[in-house]
């Protein structure tokens, strides 16, 4: 590796940067710093208070709401079937998109691991809930689970269960936006372990040759279930990606909200302006298991801790305190609301009713057959 | 009424709904500058513009993704494949999304979208460009599976699939665009999941659809001269089955052969003939015969092909058969 890094000429490689092999995060120390020192320099991207608290709850919320899955997940009389991948530790992606997303124009697809991004786009965590708990109630009444969250009416195309499968439909959507001149752009997420599939090959070409406007965004955990970056991708820096595709591309601190917020939102504007797609990488860390089943033991305690340190949460939060935009008293508030409302939709998971039998073959086709059109 | 190439057929389909609704657009491999690997997008191009016929690069699993997910947003896609033998790279996006994602998602999104090309052996194109993708698509709920045997259907059937809110997989054969049939002049429909009773016969019920009809019909000509009567119904569309036409006429001859190209052992025939087991059984004064290609990947040697696939005489042996004759 080292060779290679004298021979190629490697964005933010210089200044002592080198990543080891095994260390999964490969923060910067300027990365690192903002927890390590300065991290509060930066100024919120958030035009008020009342915005910037919107947000740091929103986050709050799906940590809690991922505990509170963990939990019923594992305890016993298991709630929760299947499969189960908890976003703990990524929030700022999804909550800094939410921030540019334009609804009623824009779309967003992800993969399974979707609790996050249905809930910053503005899901009920009790039809969240529901749908996990497999109940008629739920988002897809019962017939997606964890896996499969969606919701039409704001954009979100929902959840995927096989990797880099929705890479292609996020851009059929700027496609779609494209063709009908609507001004939305499709921001397209996966992980670090979809690069490898075919379609993402397929899909940046034709997105790049046809302009579409699709923001692609590698949710970069550092590890594809329990394959390391280093283990899969040739290339490890992974935003280079894009180059060979003939678009912008740009890797990112995914763990800090208001750098998610500048990045996306510029790639967005690009793509509102017919400039065609971006290719971003979002460097973030999950702090539990690929899924459920998943005891970690690829990773090691320092690195953990390293991770915790970089917490969103604590970033963002440090970055509000700093700013006198937010002290103990309403961080408590808040966290108590957060807390209550997936008291609240767990309530209301458990008390929702399971689906019909006959509901067993609706939603299978839109039509009736025969179907003698006009 | 005029006499048109079925090639034509398709092509009228298509622009008559490109013209109807805008939403509509098609995509493929050579569909535009090329005027279409078969032809059958012929002048589209120069008639529509790029932004509704789209050339794409090879890569059928990106490009019938882009479809599915323009679909889910609003638009009417059709996507052409130069050869349904070329969806075995974009089988994830055809099942898991174009069918999947309404009963997934609880029904909050339609995918209209049309899925077409050639099926199915055409000639001397080896094991990898033969395949028969009919029984590969028709086991998968979600989706509408139609294979047209004439012009009449096929643009009937086409302007159908294109208004049908469902992702439709259209099967045609290279063999068959070439064809010439009777399209009347002005609009016209045929609806989806109806089987046609091609030919009235009293004696045995021969089943088939797409370019098989075509031994359907020679057999039941030779069997006349026999005193055996025919009768011949085209399926139209494998999925919904209309099982409904289909029994109706098992109940009136007592007897059946299946006539089609997939494989012996889990294709479409197989399936088709389950069911008709299951509807007619205490009717049936015979076990039914299917006749279909052999057990072996398709040969390129051009007497092995033949060899392989049934042939008008297969069927009037099947047809014997089950006459006891």
């Amino acid at each position: 590796m080292d060779g290679l890094a004298i021979t190629l000429p490697r964005i933010g490689w210089e200044g002592g940067n080198a990543y080891g092999v095994g260390c999964l995060v490969r923060w910067s120390d300027a990365e690192m710093s903002v927890v390590d020192k300065p991290r509060v320099k930066r100024p919120t991207k958030a035009k008020t208070d009342q915005r910037a608290h919107e947000m740091l709850r929103m986050m709050l919320l799906i940590r809690r709401f991922e505990e509170r899955t963990y939990q019923e997940y594992t305890r016993p009389g298991q709630r929760i079937g299947g499969f189960c991948h908890l976003y703990s530790g990524q929030e700022a992606v999804a909550v800094g998109i939410a921030a540019v997303f334009a609804k009623g124009k824009d779309y967003l697809i992800t993969a399974y691991r979707d609790h996050g991004h249905s809930l910053a786009l503005g899901m009920d965590p009790g039809a969240a809930m529901a749908e996990m708990f497999g109940r008629a109630t739920g988002c897809s009444k019962g017939k997606g689970g964890s896996m499969h969250l969606f919701q039409a009416e704001v954009g979100n195309l929902g959840g995927h269960g096989i990797v880099g499968s929705q890479i292609p439909l996020g851009a059929g959507a700027a496609f779609a936006c494209k063709y009908k001149n609507t001004g939305g752009v499709c921001f397209t997420l996966f992980g670090d372990g979809a690069i490898n599939q075919g379609v993402h090959n397929e899909t940046l070409n034709l997105a790049s040759l046809w302009k579409l406007p699709v923001v692609f965004i590698v949710e970069n955990n550092g590890v594809a279930m329990g394959t390391q970056v280093e283990r899969s991708s040739a290339e490890v820096e992974l935003e280079r990606r894009g180059s060979g595709y003939h678009m912008p591309y740009q890797a990112f601190d995914g763990n800090d909200l208001d750098q998610v917020i500048d990045v996306v939102g510029e790639a967005a504007d690009r793509a509102r302006a017919g400039s065609g797609p971006t290719y971003l990488v979002a460097n973030t860390y999950r702090f539990r298991g690929h899924s459920m089943s998943d005891a970690m033991k690829y990773r090691t305690k320092e690195e953990l801790e390293q991770a915790r340190r970089r917490d969103p949460l604590v970033i963002y939060e440090a970055r509000l305190r700093e700013a006198g935009a937010i002290g103990d008293e309403q961080l408590e508030a808040m966290d108590a609301e957060v807390r209550k409302q997936v008291d609240a939709a767990v309530k209301f998971a458990i008390d929702s009713p399971h689906p019909d039998a006959q509901d067993l073959y609706s939603d299978v086709y839109s039509e009736k057959y025969p179907l003698e059109k006009k | 009424m005029p006499e048109i190439q079925f090639r034509e057929a398709l092509r009228q389909a298509m622009v008559e709904e490109m013209q109807r609704d805008e939403n509509v657009f098609l995509m493929g491999e050579e569909v535009g500058e090329y005027n279409g690997a078969y032809k059958v997008s012929e002048g589209m191009l120069a008639k529509f513009g790029p932004k509704r016929v789209i050339d794409t690069p090879i890569s059928e699993a990106g490009f019938s993704g882009i479809g599915v997910g323009a679909a889910m947003c609003g638009l009417r896609p059709i996507v052409e494949f130069m050869s349904w033998s070329f969806t075995w790279v974009a089988i994830d996006q055809i099942v898991n999304n174009a069918a999947n994602v309404r009963y997934m998602s609880g029904g909050q999104f339609k995918i209209p979208i049309v899925f077409r090309g050639g099926n199915g052996i055409a000639h001397q194109l080896g094991a990898t460009h033969s395949h028969r993708m009919e029984s590969v698509y028709a086991r998968v709920p979600g989706l509408v599976v139609v294979a047209p045997s004439t012009p009449f259907d096929a643009k009937g059937l086409l302007k159908s699939s294109i208004r049908c809110d469902d992702p439709v997989i259209f099967l045609e054969s290279e063999m068959m665009l070439n064809d010439r049939g009777e399209v009347p002049d002005g609009e016209y429909l045929v609806p989806l999941g109806v089987a046609d009773v091609k030919r009235g016969g009293k004696d045995v019920t021969i089943i088939s659809w797409g370019k098989c009809m075509k031994y359907a019909v020679k057999a039941a000509a030779m069997l006349e001269s026999e005193g055996i009567d025919a009768e011949i119904i085209d399926l139209r569309t494998l999925r919904p089955l209309d099982v409904n036409t289909v029994a109706e006429s098992v109940r009136k001859t007592h007897r059946c052969v299946v006539v089609d190209e997939d494989w012996p052992y889990g294709g479409m025939g197989a399936a088709v003939l389950e069911q008709v087991y299951k509807h007619t059984f205490d009717d049936l004064d015979a076990p039914i015969q299917r006749v279909c290609c052999e057990d072996v990947p398709s040969p390129y040697n051009h007497y092995l092909e033949i060899q392989m696939q049934p042939s008008p005489e297969k069927v009037v042996a099947a047809v014997k058969e089950v006459c006891y004759r």
